[in-house]
């Protein structure tokens, strides 16, 4: 069954290579006892030179993307360790504040997090499905919902069909290691030009090399926060506490909610980083199995070619010298 | 509690708490000794451009880069460590 279609993929191959002057040639001839398929410019047999070079190019190819998942490998290495780390820094808040996702407000804003490079497979595009699904969940009437979108990838997805939404857009961060200096400079400047009742952060969680959980991290603003305590529910145990010093419960509120977004942000950002390496590592493994899998097809095919060239030569040779002797 | 008397202070002067603990963060990083210093420093790199959405369509992008060691001197001479990054 293979060879049939392989057989098959060689004949559409050789009517591929010889495409040029087909028609002219039989304009020019007419009708011709030779064949036209195998006769392009006075050749006696099919080019092999364009499936020589098609092998090359993908030998090429390959050499790259090998190479691409050795640096994703090598790179994520040190990112999976920063991340396994970093994850204690929102724990507590977890632990203190709980994740409230169903938490329903009037201003939301979803920060979708993505990389500024491709070839990572589908990551992109699930934090940015994430991020829609969560925008139709939270609009309606008189609410009000927007992107703050980071990295490259998920603003060109974005730009296709919720433009008007996107309140600010950020780039370039993965210029030098990813730290939390950083990321906060980066909190800190969201914090201050968007309003929000509640903050949704998407990214990629990283479980494994191969395995991403797309996740939602939310942040409620102190007033939010303040409400739902006193509503009870979940945020009901916060008035346990006991609070230090000459502050107040509010202050108190806002210097966390502030912390937790910097703190919840700074995960998301190694995490999706993370994730974008795991996912380039198997999509190049991947891409570099077909493109040896498309050599070893088109190998086959060039010797095929080449050997059936040969066949008919030597039968041709024989023939003739056996017509010549009988 | 001196940090209870500078609640007020910072929070009026309009920082986040993410802003005033980033300076007293790096503050105490200026106290370590130096082959530490320097990387410590060093490892605080902040980069990356934001830009704002105005109806659908993105205005000039602002780009946050790291000092040069001289500017960052400089910044520090200029105030004692309240403007530890420069917005370009």
């Amino acid at each position: 069954m293979a060879m049939i279609t392989l057989r098959r993929q060689g004949g559409r191959l050789a009517s591929l290579i010889s495409p040029s002057s087909v028609n002219g040639a039989a304009l020019l001839r007419g009708p011709s006892l030779v064949s036209e398929e195998l006769d392009p410019k006075g050749a006696r047999f099919v080019s092999t030179q364009v499936v020589r070079n098609r092998m090359k190019s993908v030998k090429n190819i390959q050499k790259i993307t090998k190479a691409m998942k050795m640096v994703a490998a090598s790179k994520l290495r040190a990112v999976q360790q920063r991340t396994e780390n970093s994850r204690g820094l929102w724990q507590p808040f977890t632990a203190l504040l709980g994740d409230n996702p169903s938490t329903d407000v009037k201003k939301n804003v979803i920060v979708t997090i993505s990389s500024d490079k491709g070839l990572c497979g589908g990551i992109n595009s699930t934090s940015v499905k994430m991020s829609k699904a969560l925008y139709k969940l939270n609009s309606g009437p008189e609410k009000e919902v927007k992107y703050v979108v980071l990295g490259e990838k998920a603003k060109a997805q974005f730009v296709r069909d919720s433009k008007k939404a996107i309140e600010i857009s950020i780039t370039e961060l993965q210029k030098y290691p990813l730290n939390y200096t950083q990321v906060s400079v980066l909190a800190d400047d969201i914090l201050k030009n968007v309003e929000y009742d509640a903050l949704r952060i998407v990214f990629n969680k990283f479980q494994s090399v191969v395995q991403f959980i797309p996740t939602v991290a939310t942040v409620l603003s102190p007033e939010v926060v303040e409400r739902e305590a006193e509503a009870g529910g979940k945020l009901g145990d916060l008035d346990s506490y006991e609070i230090e010093g000459g502050e107040t419960k509010g202050e108190i509120l806002q210097n966390l909610a502030e912390f937790q977004f910097s703190c919840t942000m700074f995960n998301g950002v190694l995490e999706n980083a993370c994730s974008e390496l795991g996912a380039r590592m198997s999509a190049m493994d991947s891409s570099s199995r077909n493109a040896g899998d498309m050599l070893d097809r088109l190998t086959l095919t060039y010797n095929r070619t080449r050997q059936a060239s040969i066949t008919t030569e030597l039968i041709e040779i024989i023939s003739g010298a056996s017509a010549l002797t009988g | 509690m001196a940090s209870n008397a500078a609640v007020p202070f910072w929070r009026s002067a309009g920082m986040t708490y993410i802003t005033y603990s980033n300076i007293c963060a790096n503050l105490v990083r200026n106290c370590l000794k130096d082959p530490f210093k320097a990387e410590a420093l060093a490892r605080e790199k902040v980069h990356f451009s934001v830009a704002k959405w105005v109806d659908g369509k993105p205005q000039k992008p602002s780009t946050k880069q790291p000092l040069t060691p001289i500017e960052e001197q400089k910044a520090r001479k200029r105030s004692l460590g309240n403007k530890w990054y420069t917005q370009k």
